[in-house]
């Protein structure tokens, strides 16, 4: 049956007879209606793990010796925390376990900073993008029985995974309340602006407070990097869908960019669900999946991957892990450090720079002259 | 019923609060309690206010001047009864929530303390330019609430008998008030300073004034006389300002202190109970040293920032120890005498 219009007539067929008509006249009240346009992503009530995160503007009227003087403790405070890799809660480090092709280990959460072309060593040039693991730390670990009771555990997991909740850049803890600080007490590290959880297999459980970097991952890894995608907004349908429109001219009136037909007549039952039509465009969760790695920069911890289709714009935050596509996962002999790197696995002093074999690097040769013969 | 019942059974089933209280009839009780002295401190107190309003006859008129913001104006108000609280009900609500202090006539004055004659008045609040005055005032009125909460925290077989505080000197970090507790060795634990700060900020809701009264010092020891220290402090501060002492109330707190208090316990917004420190003073034995925190509700604070003053303040305070004599008595008058901040 059609939905009523609001105000209108509603014309109601009785069962017995398509002849008897019954015409009523039903008033319904806007009152309960937005009167307002929805122009951004629907909000709905926050999660039940969401913690409030910035305090109100405090106008806390100190002198510029004060400031700078909270700026001073906060950094001595967290520089003693941060010397040391391991939570000072712990007794001492965790057991490191072996690799398995089950594993999940954690990812990181990386800026994308732009898109560099690359050469190889045929000559044939590619993008990259270029993705910078920020001052990252593992902030806590829960065991898979303890998350299964959580509140953002999903049946279908079972209780394969724990959770590793990584967080990016730290700030200042003046800006956040005492619930968003608390979370960092157990790591020891000062609160980030940025937090994400990754599952993990239980053999790849990290201990909060270890900061991750760039050598957690290799030359030749192969990694899925999800982020929201850009927000275009409302979109019309040529560029949501990329409808192709109608002409500019030639007696064509009023319409140059709308989908034109939306159904395939009544008998086939209007218009379809998943209708492309106008609407909100961007400002999704997409995984760009196995984007290999051919160069790792150490100083600035920045991994450059394959395609120049990593979602999101320019420094916005991109989730980087470990790929699941089974043919690109690294072969057994080749193992991945487990958990993560850590200082004490290098056995030889860390070059800056990173190349995979395959890679031109500018320093080498480009063209080798035979010499004698002209 | 009754007659059925044994006497053992009777006994039995009176509480033991009630068995002390049969016994108060034959004999004075044995152990003080802090609550039955903060009783009849304040009783004594609620009549002596009572006699002093009573000795004004007349109502006379005073003209009140008051400067500055929103406007200068002219107030006619009552000799002995009106108080700069009331002058500013009848300017703004802001004034009346905001002000901590008064200056009457270039002189720091009480909020509750009534006006005597014509004068030209000036609100502060926390939040001036040179709010050195109103921080002393702070700060002092923070140490009234301190023994508040020391002599209503303990237990009723602890019977705490209040020393006195030091001038206040917001650059040790903490303020201080002195005391008995009769506690062996006491060292708090941060979940009992924790109940400590509770039973102080919890004034703050109670919105309770700071009222001052001047009594004579025969008054003054007849209220302090189950207080071994108070009783030998308030001859020597007597003397000094001709036979008067001046005793604030907060609630039914009733203490000695010199300088101007803030208006009303509301002002406190942050109160914190930092620290206990065993202190042994050559005059009156063995004390110890409460150390406490506040910030007045006007001045906003991130609670990481206070966690950074409110460490500093658990350190001992090195303020000077209480004694007897009168050059480093603690009820000097401190707000003329101040030479920095």
């Amino acid at each position: 049956m059609a939905a009523p219009r609001i105000g209108n007539v509603l014309c109601r067929i009785s069962n017995c007879n398509f002849t008897s008509v019954l015409l009523e006249k039903i008033n319904y009240s806007r009152s309960s209606t937005c009167l307002l346009q929805i122009r951004h992503r629907q909000a709905f009530p926050p999660a039940a793990w969401y913690v409030k995160r910035k305090t109100t503007d405090l106008d806390e009227n100190l002198t510029k010796e004060n400031e700078e003087f909270l700026d001073d403790v906060m950094k001595d405070v967290y520089r003693k925390r941060l010397d040391r890799v391991f939570s000072p809660l712990e007794d001492g480090p965790w057991k490191r376990n072996e690799y398995n092709r089950y594993t999940r280990r954690t990812g990181v959460l990386a800026i994308k900073i732009g898109v560099v072309p690359q050469w190889t060593k045929e000559g044939k040039r590619f993008t990259t993008t270029m993705l910078q693991i920020i001052d990252n730390h593992v902030i806590r670990y829960t065991p898979p029985e303890k998350f299964m009771k959580s509140a953002g555990w999903k049946p279908w997991w079972g209780n394969k995974y724990g959770v590793a909740v990584v967080g990016a850049l730290s700030t200042n803890p003046r800006i956040y309340t005492k619930e968003y600080n608390n979370l960092f007490m157990e790591s020891g590290v000062p609160p980030k602006k940025k937090l994400t959880r990754f599952l993990i297999t239980e053999n790849a459980a990290v201990q909060p407070g270890t900061p991750l970097n760039a050598m957690h991952y290799r030359v030749g890894d192969v990694v899925d990097c999800s982020a929201k995608t850009k927000d275009y907004g409302f979109q019309g349908v040529v560029k949501r869908w990329g409808m192709k429109g109608m002409p500019k001219s030639h007696g064509v009136t009023k319409t140059h960019r709308r989908m034109g037909t939306t159904a395939g007549g009544k008998f086939k039952g209007g218009i379809w669900k998943g209708k492309k039509m106008p609407g909100l465009m961007g400002n999704r969760w997409r995984t760009a999946r196995g984007l290999k790695i051919w160069r790792v920069n150490t100083k600035y911890n920045v991994l450059y991957v394959t395609g120049q289709n990593v979602p999101g714009n320019t420094h916005g935050f991109v989730r980087v892990m470990d790929t699941k596509l089974p043919l690109r996962k690294p072969a057994p002999d080749n193992p991945p450090p487990m958990p993560t790197w850590y200082p004490e696995d290098a056995t030889e002093p860390i070059e800056e720079e990173y190349f995979d074999k395959d890679l031109f690097q500018f320093t080498e040769e480009s063209v080798k002259f035979a010499e004698g013969k002209k | 019923m009754a007659a059925s019942m044994s006497c053992k059974n009777v006994f039995q089933k009176i509480s033991s609060a009630s068995r002390s209280n049969l016994k108060r009839s034959y004999c004075q009780s044995i152990n003080l309690t802090n609550a039955e002295v903060r009783r009849k401190r304040n009783e004594i107190f609620e009549t002596e206010k009572k006699r002093q309003l009573g000795l004004i006859t007349r109502m006379e008129k005073i003209q009140v001047d008051v400067k500055g913001p929103p406007e200068d104006c002219t107030l006619i108000m009552n000799k002995g009864i009106s108080t700069p609280f009331n002058c500013s009900m009848h300017i703004q609500e802001l004034l009346v929530n905001r002000s901590a202090l008064a200056l009457v006539n270039g002189e720091p004055w009480d909020m509750h303390r009534p006006l005597k004659e014509d004068c030209s008045i000036e609100f502060l609040h926390f939040l001036d330019e040179d709010p050195r005055i109103v921080n002393k005032a702070f700060w002092r009125s923070c140490c009234l609430v301190l023994g508040h909460v020391l002599e209503t925290a303990l237990q009723n077989q602890y019977y705490v008998e209040l020393c006195s505080f030091p001038k206040p000197h917001l650059q040790s970090g903490s303020f201080v008030y002195d005391a008995d507790l009769k506690l062996k060795d006491w060292k708090p634990t941060t979940a009992e300073l924790n109940c400590l700060t509770r039973v102080g900020h919890k004034l703050h809701h109670l919105d309770l004034k700071f009222e001052r009264l001047e009594v004579d010092a025969s008054i003054a020891l007849d209220m302090f006389q189950d207080n071994r220290f108070k009783s030998q402090q308030i001859p020597f501060i007597a003397e000094s300002s001709g036979s008067k002492v001046v005793v604030y109330r907060v609630g039914d707190h009733v203490d000695i202190s010199s300088g101007p208090c803030i208006a009303s316990t509301n002002q406190i917004g942050r109160f914190n109970v930092t620290a206990a420190h065993q202190i042994d003073t050559p005059d009156y034995g063995k004390l110890y040293r409460v150390q406490g925190l506040g910030l007045p509700s006007q001045v906003m604070m991130h609670y990481w920032s206070y966690d950074i003053l409110r460490r500093r303040a658990g350190k001992f305070n090195t303020a000077p120890l209480p004694r007897l004599k009168m050059e480093s008595s603690p009820q000097t008058d401190d707000n003329n005498t101040e030479i920095s901040t």
